[in-house]
């Protein structure tokens, strides 16, 4: 559904990436590894438009969509649960997850989703007035995923959602993209904790400094040697 | 019964007796009286002449003028240094189209009636918005403060060197003031009803855009660009829109400026007055309605007050040192943000989310500790 053919994007001069060919299919989880500055929030936030592409194309449902703005691709259903959560500090949850809607028009099935989420995710009913800044971070990063949510997207991106959190509620957040995935939504998902996303994901790409390198099953790559040493820690 | 006792609470009567007082200011009858204390008399108490009403008069403006600046700074989190840009280009629409049209031929007279001008100038107000904005906004912080500054200083430069339109420094004088039918305000008592009407209409205008899908995208923009981005939120549009209201409600400020002093000139637009009108903000609460009009109410007074007060003071320090301390009020503001921002940075009145922003509560903290929420997950 989600195409990616050569994509260049730059810093100014900083050559970023450095022709992305990578593609997301229907109901799959693919996941996105490499190590620091290889070039994967880069090539999320040049999906959505947020860094603009130079060169390549990028199609989605058989639409270009590298010269869209933003807010339009926002609109086709790509929902991108940025880096570091960016949940906004100053408004309540309620009113976080509302922005999440902010591009839909049909308000009945808007108030629809926000009870899903609030039934789906209690805690964040119990605070709705609550400032989200005073969130902790696991909670933070349920919010940034029920306001993904909120848009009712057909793919969603998340970038690093594990960043900074306790073990046990990475596995948690790790189990919402999978029931979020079973339930029919697309995923590509850029991580550090590359055992735990190829456990999750059906696919993965491997890329170093802003080109991708290896692309295999999530099983091959658990078990390929070179990625073995370089992100799961040799054994 | 119980309809009775809700209208009937503290908070309403206090309400209405508020509303009494400002709708019957300019007819109370005030008078003041002399104190004298050592060789000086004072003059005590609130007189009700024509200069108090000229002050309150002028509080009400820099109210509806911080109003507008507000949008910039407090909504969409952008340091905004032109805005007297705006209200320089409002009172000169207001003043040429005066001067020149309203004792012309019927149809174009009317372009001379204020009541045709203040929308001809809020409408102008938002095309120079907008002819700044749609370019610059895409800066941030300190690059964008320093493009409207030079604009405003670009618009003073325009009038003092345009003076065939303009008529240069010497300024536009013999403004005819507004008037309804055959009647023309010409008292301040009139003003004072013409600005508290202006304001009223400013506040629950602004009030009713920050409560809608316009204001919460721009609280959104304030706090995360890219978070607001995501969720796909046309940033410079968002943002195009906020300066536009924010210039055209400078301007309408403007209008009324020229119509009420009836003389305009270059002068009276420099860049200190941005600076005022963004220390009204800041000292009220950033964001917050009720904070700004605070703010302009303690500065505007206090300007006023300093000018009373500093030659008295100036005598006094006389027999130690000579010197001047007149101008010394910009002196006493600076003073005065200083103490604002080490012990109340978030302004007197603050907006509740700019608090909880400030003094983040150790709630999330101790969330993080316990594993409360992650029990309370249905599985």
């Amino acid at each position: 559904m989600l195409t990616l053919e050569d994509i260049h994007t730059y810093y100014g001069n900083l050559h970023a990436l450095q022709g992305i060919s990578l593609s997301v299919n229907e109901g799959e989880i693919v996941c996105l590894l490499g190590a620091n500055g290889a070039g994967k929030t880069t090539t999320l936030m040049s999906i959505c438009a947020i860094n603009r592409v130079k060169k390549g194309k990028i199609s989605y449902l058989g639409r270009d969509i590298t010269k869209m703005a933003t807010d339009r691709i926002v609109k086709t259903g790509i929902s991108h649960v940025p880096e570091g959560r960016r949940i906004f500090r100053e408004l309540t949850i309620h009113e976080n997850l509302m922005m999440g809607a902010f591009t839909r028009k049909d308000k009945k099935g808007v108030q629809k989703d926000l009870k899903r989420m609030y039934d789906h995710f209690p805690v964040l009913y119990d605070r709705r007035q609550q400032y989200g800044g005073t969130l902790s971070g696991g909670e933070q990063q349920i919010l940034a995923i029920a306001r993904g949510l909120m848009l009712r997207p057909k793919l969603m991106l998340f970038d690093e959602p594990s960043l900074g959190l306790a073990p046990k509620i990475i596995a948690q957040v790790f189990d919402i993209i999978k029931e979020i995935n079973q339930s029919g939504t697309a995923v590509l998902l850029v991580e550090q904790n590359a055992n735990a996303a190829l456990k999750l994901a059906h696919r993965g790409y491997v890329m170093e400094s802003g080109k991708i390198v290896l692309e295999d099953s999530s099983y091959n790559l658990l078990h390929n040697e070179q990625v073995k040493k370089a992100y799961l820690g040799a054994e | 019964m119980e309809l009775k006792r809700k209208f009937l609470s503290n908070k309403n009567i206090l309400l209405a007796l508020f509303a009494l007082i400002v709708l019957a200011y300019p007819y109370i009858p005030l008078e003041g009286y002399y104190v004298s204390l050592g060789g000086w008399s004072f003059h005590m108490g609130i007189i009700n002449n024509n200069y108090t009403l000229h002050v309150v008069v002028l509080i009400m403006l820099y109210m509806l003028l911080s109003m507008g600046l507000n949008i910039i700074p407090g909504y969409t989190g952008l340091l905004d240094l032109g805005f007297v840009g705006f209200y320089g280009i409002g009172a000169y629409t207001s003043a040429l189209l005066t001067v020149n049209l309203a004792a012309a031929a019927f149809p174009l007279s009317l372009l001379g009636n204020f009541w045709v001008i203040l929308p001809l100038a809020a409408l102008n107000g938002a095309l120079f918005g907008v002819l700044l904005g749609a370019p610059t906004l895409r800066l941030t912080g300190d690059y964008f403060a320093i493009v409207t500054f030079g604009f405003s200083e670009l618009v003073i430069l325009i009038v003092l060197n345009e003076s065939w339109l303009t008529n240069g420094p010497i300024g536009v004088r013999g403004i005819a003031a507004p008037a309804i039918g055959d009647y023309v305000f010409t008292s301040e008592r009139a003003f004072y009803y013409l600005i508290l009407f202006m304001l009223i209409l400013v506040i629950i205008f602004i009030k009713r855009i920050a409560n809608s899908k316009i204001g919460r995208a721009w609280f959104a923009i304030r706090e995360n660009e890219i978070a607001a981005e995501a969720v796909g939120i046309n940033i410079i549009k968002y943002k195009v829109v906020a300066f536009a209201i924010s210039a055209s409600i400078g301007a309408v400020g403007g209008a009324f400026f020229a119509r009420w002093m009836r003389f305009v000139s270059p002068d009276m637009f420099k860049f200190w007055e941005s600076v005022l009108i963004l220390c009204m903000i800041i000292l009220g609460g950033l964001g917050s309605i009720k904070g700004v009009l605070a703010g302009a109410f303690i500065m505007t007074a206090l300007a006023e007050i300093l000018r009373a007060v500093l030659p008295y003071a100036e005598e006094l320090i006389r027999p130690v040192a000579n010197v001047e301390l007149v101008g010394a009020r910009y002196a006493v503001f600076g003073i005065v943000l200083i103490i604002m921002m080490r012990f109340k940075p978030e302004g007197l009145f603050p907006e509740t989310r700019v608090i909880a922003e400030m003094h983040p509560s150790t709630d999330a903290i101790l969330d993080a500790q316990t594993d409360t929420f992650w029990d309370k997950r249905r599985t």
